[in-house]
């Protein structure tokens, strides 16, 4: 029994090894683009992998500037927030309405949003821009609008398969007492819907803060409404016609992550759960 | 309470109702008359409306004769493949090591998603770096580490640049379906696996069958999530080759469509893109269905 104890303890230092050295090949790439940052032209292609022989803060000011960082997270945080809040408030709307009327309909409506998410963006984006140019919302609001369309058919159906699973009574409950819809919605149903909520914002927001073909084919090169993927996308296009700026693009790609990679380590956690409830439910 | 809500029900549903018409349904309806007609972006050839335009199949019959389009056809199934094995591969190792240990696994498992909250974009253009600097004239060159000719000036190069392509993948989805196929692993009771080593079955032939069979349900999601993200990967492959040397996949085809033809032939695009759905419904339905069949339920 004893040999056979000490087997284990080899092992799982064996898998140690093995996990840790994984680990390091995922995180080295991130590790290798903060030291770069700080480092000249010259010095990142004479000798990418070393540490940098003085930390400079100048790249990264000088990257701030380019790509008007300030500006371009503010525009992709409201973009960002507005879409999730649009997408929250309209998908458990229907949702709920769906599971609880329980009529043709409703079915029919819920099979659509199903069956949507195999149509990719591809497919319909050329009609889209056109329809919305023409409605005059080639716009920030548009863009809004679109990711609140995109997002609408997964969101619904996480919250679908939830609120499936919670018993009407207790709206019932509610009715009687004399509550409003919107109050039985938002003081019974909605604190219930939580874990779902985590789940959407976390899969959408993902996709939405760092989605590039959207935004580049609804704002393009507009000044003072590029979302940082756009800003990052102009800068090594428009620096990129002398070859490759790399004290430009290194500083400016590490500046563009750390807001995400905060965010990550406060809300490791809930980020987490909600990825893998969402793939768990899809 | 039923009646309730059905009275209800326009009301709360018309918001979502009408994103979807003005986002999805409309666009795409749209898109599928317009394939089959003469557009360019801004106006028709031969009218004011689409009917004035109609063109038939041409536009679909012109796709199929598109040296362009049959590459970047081949090019993604080829490169589907490749990533979705490799992603699939190295996630079920990541889960299967980490659920062996009795703490720690959080730790890994924190580390090995933080790739995927990144933007494809922004990690295209360091790994861009690392394949024409780091690989090719440090660690895989003749006087480097280990000389791998392979592994230099991959970008340049069609074929190598494919697998260029599912390595930065492969580095930054595999920590998302480990998370899945942690989770599929997790659920199964530890008692059907210990009965067999009672019974004599080896690790071989547990992990055979007990592990994946019961593991199914986990194959569908994340052989679903693999393919149908590499088959519409656009940023990646705009970042790494931006299409040149022939490494265009179909989104990026689709997307420079209309800036190879001039004028702008978005009916030639949208034919396309129709073509584009069509191969992504099969292909996604068509997985669904044969993994589905295979699941064990308890």
């Amino acid at each position: 029994m004893r040999s056979m104890k000490g087997y284990h303890k080899l092992l799982e230092i064996v898998i140690h090894i093995i996990l840790i050295i994984l680990a390091v090949t995922i995180l080295s790439p991130l590790v290798f683009l903060m030291f770069n940052s700080f480092k000249s032209n010259n010095e990142i292609v004479a000798s990418p992998i070393a540490l940098p022989e003085v930390w400079s803060f100048r790249y990264i000011i000088n990257a701030v500037d380019k790509i008007n960082f300030f500006g371009a997270l503010g525009v992709t945080f409201v973009v960002t927030f507005c879409s999730i809040v649009l997408l929250i408030v309209v998908s458990s709307f229907a949702a709920w309405a769906m599971v609880r009327s329980k009529s043709v309909i409703s079915n029919i409506m819920f099979m659509c949003c199903t069956a949507a998410m195999l149509i990719p963006f591809q497919s319909l984006m050329y009609p889209l821009l056109d329809i919305f140019e023409k409605m005059g919302l080639k716009n920030i609001y548009g863009l809004i609008l679109m990711y609140g369309g995109f997002g609408l058919s997964m969101s619904v159906f996480l919250y679908h398969g939830f609120i499936k699973s919670v018993p009407a009574s207790l709206e019932e409950a509610a009715l009687i007492d004399g509550a409003n819809l919107f109050q039985m919605f938002f003081k019974v149903e909605f604190p219930l819907l939580k874990g779902t909520t985590v789940t959407v914002i976390v899969l959408n927001g993902m996709w939405i803060w760092n989605d590039y073909l959207l935004p580049f084919l609804v704002i393009g090169n507009k000044e003072g409404f590029k979302t940082l993927t756009l800003e990052l996308y102009f800068a090594k296009l428009t620096s990129g016609q002398y070859g490759n700026p790399w004290e430009l693009i290194f500083p400016a790609v590490f500046i563009t992550i750390i807001p995400i990679i905060l965010l990550y380590i406060i809300l490791q956690k809930y980020i987490v759960a909600g990825v893998t409830d969402g793939a768990i439910k899809m | 309470m039923d009646k309730y809500y059905k009275k209800r029900l326009v009301p709360l549903v018309l918001p979502a109702a009408i994103l979807f018409v003005m986002v999805i349904l409309l666009p795409f309806a749209v898109g599928v008359i317009y394939s089959f007609s003469g557009w360019r972006g801004t106006y028709f050839v031969g009218g004011e409306h689409f009917w004035d335009a109609f063109v038939g199949f041409k536009n679909y019959i012109n796709v199929f004769k598109s040296q362009k389009f049959i590459n970047a056809f081949t090019y993604t199934i080829a490169f589907t493949l490749v990533a979705a094995v490799s992603i699939n591969i190295v996630s079920l190792l990541m889960a299967l090591l980490s659920t062996a240990l009795h703490k720690g696994a959080g730790l890994y498992r924190t580390i090995y998603f933080l790739p995927n909250l990144l933007g494809g974009l922004a990690l295209g253009y360091i790994w861009q770096f690392i394949f024409e600097i780091v690989f090719s004239e440090i660690v895989f060159n003749e006087n480097g580490l280990i000389s791998i000719p392979f592994f230099c000036n991959m970008l340049q190069n069609k074929w190598k640049a494919m697998f260029a392509l599912a390595i930065l993948v492969t580095w930054q989805m595999a920590g998302y379906m480990m998370l899945i196929y942690t989770t599929g692993l997790n659920n199964i009771p530890k008692d059907l696996s210990e009965a067999a080593a009672i019974d004599g079955a080896g690790v071989w032939q547990r992990f055979k069958n007990i592990t994946i069979p019961m593991l199914m349900s986990s194959f569908t999601i994340v052989f679903f999530l693999t393919l149908s993200r590499c088959f519409m990967l656009l940023d990646q492959n705009v970042a790494l080759t931006d299409g040149n040397f022939s490494t265009r996949l179909l989104a990026t085809q689709i997307l420079r469509t209309t800036k190879d033809t001039n004028p702008p032939d978005y009916g030639l695009a949208q034919a396309q893109a129709v073509i584009f759905f069509i191969l992504i419904a099969v292909v996604s339905l068509t997985q669904v269905a044969v993994t589905k069949k295979r699941e064990v339920e308890l």
